[in-house]
């Protein structure tokens, strides 16, 4: 986990987890458990860029992000398959996208900083149709190179920054206009503003974004600050894309599918538990066989899974209709496309 | 949180900071993102000198000077702006109509925008060219004003506005600046500042506005001689807008992407599209990926290329495959009586096209000669039109009767001189009075849906058949550069004009390294009245009873310095070009004729090759030196035999010569011995009458032994120096090479050999072709020989310049010469190469430092090219002025001549004759009338004629011609004309 140890005492650790505990959870910075901390954002602040974005989190974390598109050759193999499947076939391949996570003090290959980055190539493949996006024709296609750089230090966990600045600059990237037709090699057009975008905004299809969630004592809370997550007892990483149908650009309500979900390590895990008063050496008292038993107010670290239920719970308030991701995407709508 | 980018607002250099985006294709395959920062100024000035206000703050040069303004204070003035006028033409007005701002009588005082100027280079590379010359010429007064780049004539590109939109917005913009600016001078006469546009949008607005506007035909109708500029309008612009949707006549060329990938793939192929000589329906295109050249049949395949194109073909189908034709077809004679009014109402091939099309797939079915059908293509599209301007003359036929009075617009039909060039259709008004009369035109457009590619009239040369009418029309024809050289090239001429002399004392710089020969016996032997003598010769015996040889060089490279206006010219000039009665000159005549001369009697600076030889003409030692030499006398080729021939003579100057004679004919039989070639062409000499410069008596060259022994000294020298420069600069030596002809090359010559006479022609090697050319010989036909000689040297490539990194030392090879390595070195007064070899050799034995543009591999490789070219057309030039003098030299004459059979064809046959050198087309309905029934055997090369007269004609058989010159009512062309009289 890339952020740095909170500095609680077990005791305050306790207060905070016992307050989440409560329904409705009560947080430290007093937002309900689906809202989201405010973020400003801006586009095309890279200009050499063909997308580019920039998120800023009210807790001053910062990223950004910068997406580089090139042409090239499909291997031939490939080539080769198409024509034996037949020509509608439009075979992608995942490494068409390449994604580097830039996080200040913490190596390029560092494991948590390799984690994150594949969590969120993870989510950007998951949904097939991005990938697709890429085809040019049979022979050429489009490599992305997605540069993510966190520019503020760790102070919380950035997944859900750099996802959000991800998603801001895909939608803010555009592709020169493909001039020639069919399996020629491709030309384009010189002119810059004819450009067109990845992601049109004509049509329902967004990029994924990536959700932190975490659960505390069965309470679901989205976009959890430093202190919320050092007494999660489970976080996950839930990515959503919304997809393309034509249903959906009808109605104005999007589609919006589940990309993937993945355990994060909660740094609650790695507390120190706090002692209660009747094992506590100072109070003379023997320390015999309490071992496992948890003491209301006194903290311990959590063990074990997530439950199934929760898990459900989660997965329901992200993709029902109004829910967080809904609410999110609409949120991240708004910002202009420079 | 603040935003990242730079806002326009609030950034305190913001208004002066722009920038630009666009997407950036590579060569390799890679699409860009492009931004631009755009830094705007203040201080780019509107250069009329009118303005005291510019003239103050525009930015001064290193010496503190500013750029000398452009624009006239006292501009030219119309019916509609008699207080004066600058122009200011926007990109479409430049594209219709280039040749109108060229010409002399109006249009100066021009504002060339930065806007129109880029827009300009992406649309057309010639005309952006031709509009640098322009800009550059100070009596045309054109000036490039950078609007892009100055803040008030800035344009930012509006969202959803297109580049075109933005472009014609940034001149009106401009044009709405120059207006206020030119106010505030408060001058008496304020010109007017005029745009000029062919887009009826821009127009309109530029008129909302209330600037100045006009198109270019409302513009050109307030001008005197209107009619005659009216006509220089690209046809384009005239019939756009309400043009009826016509049949389409060709096929649609494919799009570059599609074309791109078919190359790449190897289903398409790229390369120059060659028209026949003897069949206008009938090119060929040589493609990398095979050894022979594809043909390309008939006005739909061919596909609206025009000869020289570079063009993307694609390989029919095997069932269309045809053998090349043997059959002449002359535009002329078979679309002749074509109206280029009536136009519409044909199909695209004509019937009797399509007739003679018939006829050549019955020739396929019924001969089955070993070649078989060749493969034949389609142009699928073009890469490059390489149009250049035409010179031709209306065809009479196609103009109608009734335009002698009135201005009508006319459409005529021009036939180019050179016959591989389509006719093509001209609009003007003034058809009667071009008639008859060399013209200069230029082709703007050959649309899908018309038969003939249109253009547009530049200028007229003058009657057609005077001699200054054609003589230019056979330099604009091969593009040689005949003006006068300006000023700036005149400039670098030595301040002592005719006057300069070798400096008395040798302390002189000019003496530095140089060594003193005004000592040797040196003498020039040259053809007689040659002015421009490049080398001299001495020769004498050492002590040691060796031979020393001297070849002595005009040093043209001391008075040519690198990198001048000069060099420059004498670079894109190439070569000097000889006419029979003319020479263009590479130098300025100062020096071609007088101060690098080596004329006799005074002392001049050479470059001179000195070998130590020994009896058997073996290299014991060579050198090279800057020199000072003294000739003794300058021989004319019969001067000098007659002296040699004299026993009696027995000075050193003749004995030197007569050494020299036998050290050459060693040298010769050497080069013989290792294969060199000896080839032939028909050499002809005309000689003039000096006072009228007409022509009175054709003669062949004759060759002496001096013609050899100057010949084989220079090839010598060539040789040694080649070797010298590629030993100093492995990498951009300039060299000459001669690559070995492909094999089948020969197959044609061979089989016809072999067929007619029985006799072998081996191809393996230089070695092998030299001998048995020499075996090809008819005992009662002392000719034939050369006749053969000259038909095998049509089969070789041609040698070109190059420069030694782009090829592999096998490849340096001189195939006619049998030399490892070859240069030329011996005419730096005529030929750019010698000069650059000149300062090649010098840096190579220390005498000079290397200069950049000798050494450069980029620049070298330019050179090469160009004086590749430069140096064809200035052969083919001075053919073509042999040709015309030939013609006129037989004005009013008969002659009967023996005549050779060097090509058949089904409906006729070419001659040779060999007095005249000249080869002559005899077409069967020449030979009687009505045209006699023929029978053609194209594997015996034999044709027989039945019917109204009979005869039988074969390859290399000797007939009686005659003939007499006669002018081709049709074509307006003084041809020779042959008629044969005996078979």
């Amino acid at each position: 986990m890339a952020t740095s140890q909170v500095l609680l005492s077990p005791a305050e650790l306790a207060y905070i987890h016992s307050s989440l505990s409560l329904r409705p959870p009560i947080r430290s910075d007093g937002r309900t458990s689906t809202q989201f901390r405010p973020l400003t954002a801006e586009t095309g602040v890279l200009p050499g860029t063909n997308g580019s974005a920039r998120v800023c989190f009210s807790d001053g974390t910062e990223a950004i992000v910068g997406v580089k598109a090139e042409i090239e050759r499909t291997r031939a193999d490939n080539e080769q398959e198409d024509q034996e499947d037949g020509a509608a076939q439009r075979q992608v391949r995942g490494d068409w996208v390449e994604i580097a996570v830039e996080i200040p003090g913490l190596r390029d290959d560092d494991a948590s900083t390799v984690f994150l980055g594949e969590m969120l190539r993870e989510a950007l493949l998951g949904d097939g149709d991005f990938a697709r996006k890429l085809w040019i024709n049979r022979r050429f296609h489009w490599r992305l190179y997605l540069d993510i750089l966190l520019i503020s230090p760790p102070l919380s966990y950035p997944l859900p920054l750099l996802s959000l600045t991800t998603h801001l600059a895909l939608l803010a990237t555009r592709l020169p206009r493909l001039k020639s037709e069919g399996d020629e090699d491709p030309m384009f057009d010189d002119d810059w503003q004819a450009s067109q975008f990845l992601y049109s905004q004509s049509e329902s299809a967004r990029p994924p974004i990536t959700l932190l969630v975490v659960a505390i004592g069965g309470n679901v809370i989205f976009d959890p600050s430093k202190e919320e997550l050092a007494v999660a007892e489970s976080a996950l990483a839930v990515s959503v894309a919304a997809a393309a149908s034509e249903k959906a650009a009808q109605d104005q309500r999007r589609k919006l599918k589940l990309v993937s979900v993945r355990m994060v390590d909660p740094p609650s895990r790695l507390t120190p538990p706090g002692i209660p008063n009747g094992t506590s050496s100072g109070t003379g008292a023997a320390p015999a066989g309490k071992e496992g038993e948890s003491v209301e107010g006194v903290w311990k670290a959590p063990v074990g899974g997530t439950k199934f239920a929760i898990l459900d719970g989660i997965i329901q308030a992200v993709l029902e209709k109004g829910g967080v991701a809904d609410e999110v995407l609409d949120g991240l709508k708004d910002v202009e496309l420079a | 949180m603040t935003s990242l980018k730079r806002s326009a607002e609030g950034d305190t250099f913001g208004s002066n900071i722009s920038n630009k985006t666009y997407v950036r294709s590579t060569r390799s395959g890679k699409v860009q993102k492009i931004v631009r920062e755009v830094y705007l100024r203040t201080d780019i000035p509107c250069s009329s000198k009118l303005c005291k206000a510019c003239l103050q703050s525009a930015p001064r040069n290193a010496a503190n000077e500013v750029q000398p303004f452009v624009l006239s204070e006292k501009p030219a003035g119309t019916k509609s702006f008699p207080q004066g006028h600058y122009l200011m033409p926007d990109t479409n007005a430049l594209l219709n109509a280039m040749d109108l701002f060229e010409q002399s009588s109006s249009f100066y005082d021009v504002i060339i925008l930065q806007t129109v100027l880029e827009e300009l280079q992406n649309r057309s590379l010639p005309l952006y060219n031709r509009l640098l010359g322009l800009t550059k010429s100070e009596d045309k007064r054109f000036y490039v004003f950078f609007n892009d780049f100055r803040q008030e004539t800035f344009v930012n590109r509006d969202p959803d506005e297109t580049v075109n939109d933005r472009n014609d917005r940034a001149v009106r913009q401009a044009l709405k600046w120059y207006g206020q600016h030119l106010a505030q001078t408060k001058a008496k006469n304020i010109p007017a500042v005029v745009m000029l546009s062919d887009d009826q949008e821009n127009l309109r607005k530029a008129k909302a506005e209330g600037l100045h506007a006009a198109s270019l035909r409302q513009y050109v109708e307030t001008l005197e001689d209107s009619d005659k500029l009216l006509d220089m309008v690209a046809d384009v612009q005239s019939s756009g807008g309400f043009k009826k949707p016509g049949q389409m006549l060709y096929p649609e060329h494919f799009t570059t992407s599609r074309m791109m990938t078919g190359v790449k793939a190897g289903l398409m192929h790229q390369g120059i599209f060659n028209v026949s000589p003897y069949n206008y329906l009938e090119g060929s295109i040589k493609v990398p990926a095979f050894p022979k050249a594809l043909l390309v049949l008939g006005r739909e395949n061919i596909n609206r290329a025009v000869d020289g194109d570079l063009v993307v073909v694609e390989v029919l189908p095997q069932d269309q495959w045809k053998e090349p034709s043997t059959k002449i077809i002359e535009e002329e004679a078979i679309t002749k009586n074509e109206g280029a009014d009536a136009e519409e109402s044909q199909d695209l091939v004509s019937e009797k096209e399509r007739k003679a099309l018939q006829e050549e797939v019955k020739k396929t079915h019924k001969v089955k000669s070993e070649g078989g059908p060749q493969p034949t293509a389609k142009v699928v599209g073009i890469i490059k039109r390489n149009w250049r301007q035409y010179v031709g003359h209306i065809d009479p036929s196609s103009a109608s009767k009734g335009s002698t009075q009135g201005r009508r617009m006319d459409n005529v039909f021009l036939i180019p001189m050179d016959k591989k060039i389509p006719k093509i259709r001209l609009r003007t008004r003034q058809a009667s009075e071009l008639m008859g009369k060399r013209l200069l035109v230029a082709i703007d457009a050959w649309e899908r849906d018309s038969r003939h590619p249109t253009g547009h009239f530049i200028r007229s040369l003058g009657e057609l058949e005077t001699k200054a009418a054609e003589t230019e029309a056979l330099l604009l024809e091969w593009d040689v550069q005949y003006r006068p050289f300006p000023k700036t090239v005149l400039d670098c001429l030595p301040s002592e004009g005719h006057g300069w002399k070798v400096p008395a004392s040798t302390d002189d710089p000019g003496w530095r390294d140089r060594e003193d020969l005004r000592n040797l016996l040196i003498c020039s032997i040259d053809p007689p009245g040659c002015q421009d003598i490049d080398d001299a010769l001495h020769a004498r015996k050492l002590p040691n009873g060796n031979f020393e040889v001297g070849v002595h060089i005009a040093d043209v490279s001391h008075f040519v310095k690198p990198a001048n206006a000069m060099d420059t010219e004498a670079s894109i000039r190439g070569t000097t070009v000889y006419l029979v009665d003319k020479r263009i000159d590479m130098l300025p005549p100062l020096l071609g004729t007088d101060l690098c001369s080596l004329k006799p009697y005074v002392e001049r600076y050479a470059f001179s090759v000195l070998w130590e030889l020994n009896d058997n003409a073996d290299i014991v030692n060579v050198r090279f030196t800057k020199s000072v030499i003294a000739s003794r006398e300058a021989f004319s080729y019969e001067q000098a035999q007659l002296r040699i021939d004299d026993a009696s003579q027995q000075d050193d100057l003749t004995n030197g010569m007569r050494m020299l004679l036998m050290l050459s004919k060693k040298l010769k039989q050497k080069r013989m011995d290792a294969g060199a070639l000896s080839l032939s062409s028909p050499e002809v000499k005309v000689q003039t009458e000096s006072e009228t410069s007409g022509p009175i008596d054709v003669k062949t060259k004759a060759l002496l032994d001096t013609n050899s022994l100057v010949e084989e000294f220079m090839l010598f020298a060539n040789i040694s120096v080649a070797a010298k420069i590629y030993e100093a600069f492995p990498q951009t030596a300039i060299l000459r090479r001669h690559a070995a002809p492909p094999k089948t090359n020969f197959d044609e010559l061979s089989n016809q050999l072999k067929v007619k006479r029985g006799l072998e022609l081996r191809s393996d090697s230089s070695k092998a072709v030299a001998d048995s050319l020499d075996e090809c010989v008819d005992p009662k036909e002392p000719f034939f020989n050369t006749l053969v000689r000259i038909m095998a040297t049509r089969c070789m490539m041609s040698a070109e310049y190059f420069c030694s990194g782009t090829q592999s030392y096998p490849e340096f090879r001189h195939y006619g010469l049998a030399s490892e390595i070859y240069t030329h070195f011996t005419s730096p007064i005529r030929r750019y190469a010698d000069l650059v070899a000149h300062r090649q050799l010098a840096a190579a034995i220390n005498y000079e430092a290397v200069h950049p543009t000798v050494r450069s591999r980029g620049r070298l490789e330019a050179v090469c090219k160009n004086i590749n070219v430069r140096h064809r057309n200035a052969q083919m030039a001075g053919r073509a002025s042999i040709a015309y003098y030939v013609g006129q030299a037989l004005k009013g004459q008969v002659a009967e001549e023996d005549a050779f059979v060097m090509k058949i064809f089904s409906n006729g046959f070419v001659v040779l004759v060999p007095r005249f050198g000249i080869e002559g087309l005899i077409r069967l309905r020449d030979l009687a009338e009505p045209e006699p029934d023929s029978e053609f055997d194209a594997e015996n090369y034999t044709l027989k004629t039945k019917g109204s007269r009979e005869v039988t004609v074969e390859l290399f058989q000797k007939v009686r011609v005659r003939v007499h010159d006669e002018k081709d009512e049709m074509t307006g062309k003084r041809g020779v004309k042959m008629e044969l009289t005996s078979a």
